[in-house]
């Protein structure tokens, strides 16, 4: 499967550390989803706190992206302006060339949470049919949800309800429920974040075929380095307070991508130190501790 | 019944020592004892108002206005309880108020309630509906503000209408808990609708009850007690079973 979106159309925002080399901030029309100086302040019981300031993202088609930061970064606020659940204070997001001022058509976002983002009183086929049962008669969306299905590996257990699956199970319920909805974009906000390290690993690969198979565009949150690295074709990360984008670094390794392969080969060491030491790592020395917790 | 567990109401079996207590009481009662006649001297004074037709219609009227009110509460309760429940400053705003209207007994209603609508059906609602409301505005409101955020996060992300958010999420989420307050608004608002009737002698079981009293039909007393008992019984039972139903069914079991 070849990407259309290999170095060229990159955008990266505050320019530190930058690696790509065609770090242009592109808007040029093969923009899946991107957005200009978003800063995001948010009002809480301690005064106001300005969690993003001016984050430049430009994502192309079929592109898989990651962004990464420490815990309380802004990961997921910066997921959740993209997808349009929270409005930026300032800057704009744009999808596919018009601007986000709620949640778009065809932008799905992935919660961490699968617990509380089912609905318990559904079967795991009517959770998957939730974003389509409105627009869609019966037998295409029974098609679509099939389909998802399918691509989760969870048709034989459509009938059953959420609390009857494992975690990773449910997990690829809510991934399905995003993917009837046949999206262009799928945000995901930590999905495997949850998830033990074995479940984790089959459900990086699963995803990796999903993109393949349908072009998706991805933005995936996360705060584990080696899956950022393993999964994306470019890995963002969030630094500062307020955030921007410190890094940004493409991930030319070879797909399909093998969990004991892939992360053997010196290349993938070599991103994986590279971001490391980005987010604040001291290599060879002991890791800074809980300096960005507060942020 | 007795084949199930009992997991809505209360096996036939555990209302025995009741069922003992009556038989005693008639094989040891003074049939002309005018404060504890026996349980047949009962039925006997109970059949004139039925014959006289007088029995159905309070029965029926004392039901309507428990129906009704119990129904108007619940729609009151759910929705007052979800607009609360669902914003800080509107909690901040009415949360005192609502707490001094709900620590009002319900029996200080009554005279205000007349004054205004009279003796009248509307009369009784009012004092009915008022108290039965907030233990289930209270649970909606709970329920409400302990909804995970994620929750309302995904219709929206999924492209539902506000209609559909409402109806496919919303509703289902907070069914249980208004059922829950439902359960506590039941004996509540049936209590005071006897209660009312009782007091102010406008139609229904309360009202013939009352007038049984005041004539020293103590037989006929005893066995409209009887037949408010049953009735109680019935309405526990039915809502019990209900919220059972309803909770199971919202977490998705069998």
């Amino acid at each position: 499967m070849t990407r259309s979106s290999e170095p060229t159309g990159h955008g990266t925002g505050s320019a530190a550390g930058t690696d790509s080399p065609g770090a242009t901030n592109g808007t040029d029309g093969t923009d899946s989803i991107s957005c200009e100086g978003v800063g995001v302040t948010l009002s809480g019981s301690s005064g106001a706190l300005d969690v993003l300031g001016g984050v430049d993202i430009s994502v192309a088609r079929g592109e898989f992206v990651s962004i990464l930061g420490t815990s309380g970064s802004g990961k997921t606020t910066l997921l959740r302006v993209l997808g349009g659940l929270l409005p930026a204070t300032t800057g704009t997001v744009r999808c596919h060339g018009s601007v986000v001022t709620g949640p778009a058509d065809g932008v799905v976002t992935v919660f961490q949470d699968y617990v509380h983002s089912l609905l318990p009183w559904r079967t795991v086929r009517r959770n998957v049919g939730l974003g389509i049962e409105a627009g869609c008669d019966r037998a295409e969306r029974d098609e679509r949800v099939d389909e998802a299905l399918i691509m989760v590996g969870l048709r034989q257990r459509a009938d059953e309800y959420p609390w009857r699956l494992s975690g990773g199970m449910q997990q690829r319920v809510q991934i399905a429920r995003a993917l009837a909805t046949r999206p262009r974009v799928l945000l995901m906000d930590e999905p495997f974040g949850a998830l033990d390290a074995m479940t984790k690993a089959s459900l990086q690969d699963q995803l990796q075929q999903v993109q393949e198979l349908t072009a998706t565009t991805v933005v995936f949150v996360t705060h584990d380095v080696e899956e950022a690295v393993y999964l994306s074709d470019r890995v963002l990360v969030l630094d500062g307070s307020p955030a921007a984008i410190g890094l940004a670094l493409d991930i030319p390794l070879e797909r399909p991508r093998h969990q004991v392969t892939t992360k053997e080969s010196a290349d993938y060491l070599r991103l994986r130190h590279r971001v490391y030491e980005a987010l604040g790592h001291d290599i060879g020395e002991r890791a800074r501790l809980g300096e960005h917790d507060h942020a | 019944m007795a084949g199930e567990n009992g997991t809505g109401g209360t096996p036939l079996r555990g209302l025995l020592p009741l069922a003992a207590l009556l038989v005693l009481w008639q094989l040891t009662g003074d049939p002309d004892s005018p404060y504890f006649p026996p349980p047949s001297e009962w039925f006997a004074a109970v059949r004139p108002l039925v014959e006289g037709n007088e029995l159905l219609p309070a029965v029926a009227a004392t039901s309507l206005t428990f129906l009704i009110g119990l129904g108007v509460a619940t729609l009151i309760g759910a929705i007052v309880g979800t607009l609360v429940g669902s914003s800080r400053p509107a909690d901040r705003a009415l949360s005192p108020s609502l707490e001094f209207l709900r620590a009002l007994p319900a029996a200080s209603l009554v005279p205000v309630a007349t004054l205004i609508l009279g003796y009248t059906t509307q009369m009784k609602l009012v004092v009915v509906v008022l108290p039965a409301t907030w233990p289930i505005l209270l649970a909606c409101r709970s329920a409400r503000r302990s909804l995970s955020p994620v929750l309302l996060d995904v219709p929206r992300t999924l492209g539902l209408s506000r209609r559909h958010r409402a109806t496919k999420i919303l509703t289902p989420a907070l069914l249980p808990a208004v059922l829950l307050g439902v359960r506590v608004a039941a004996p509540l608002a049936l209590i005071i609708t006897l209660l009312v009737e009782i007091v102010t002698r406008v139609d229904g079981l309360g009202s013939v009850l009352g007038a049984a009293q005041a004539n020293f039909l103590s037989a006929q007393v005893y066995g409209l007690l009887t037949i408010t008992g049953l009735l109680g019984y019935l309405v526990n039972w039915v809502v019990t079973r209900a919220d059972n139903a309803v909770s199971r069914r919202m977490r998705g079991e069998p």
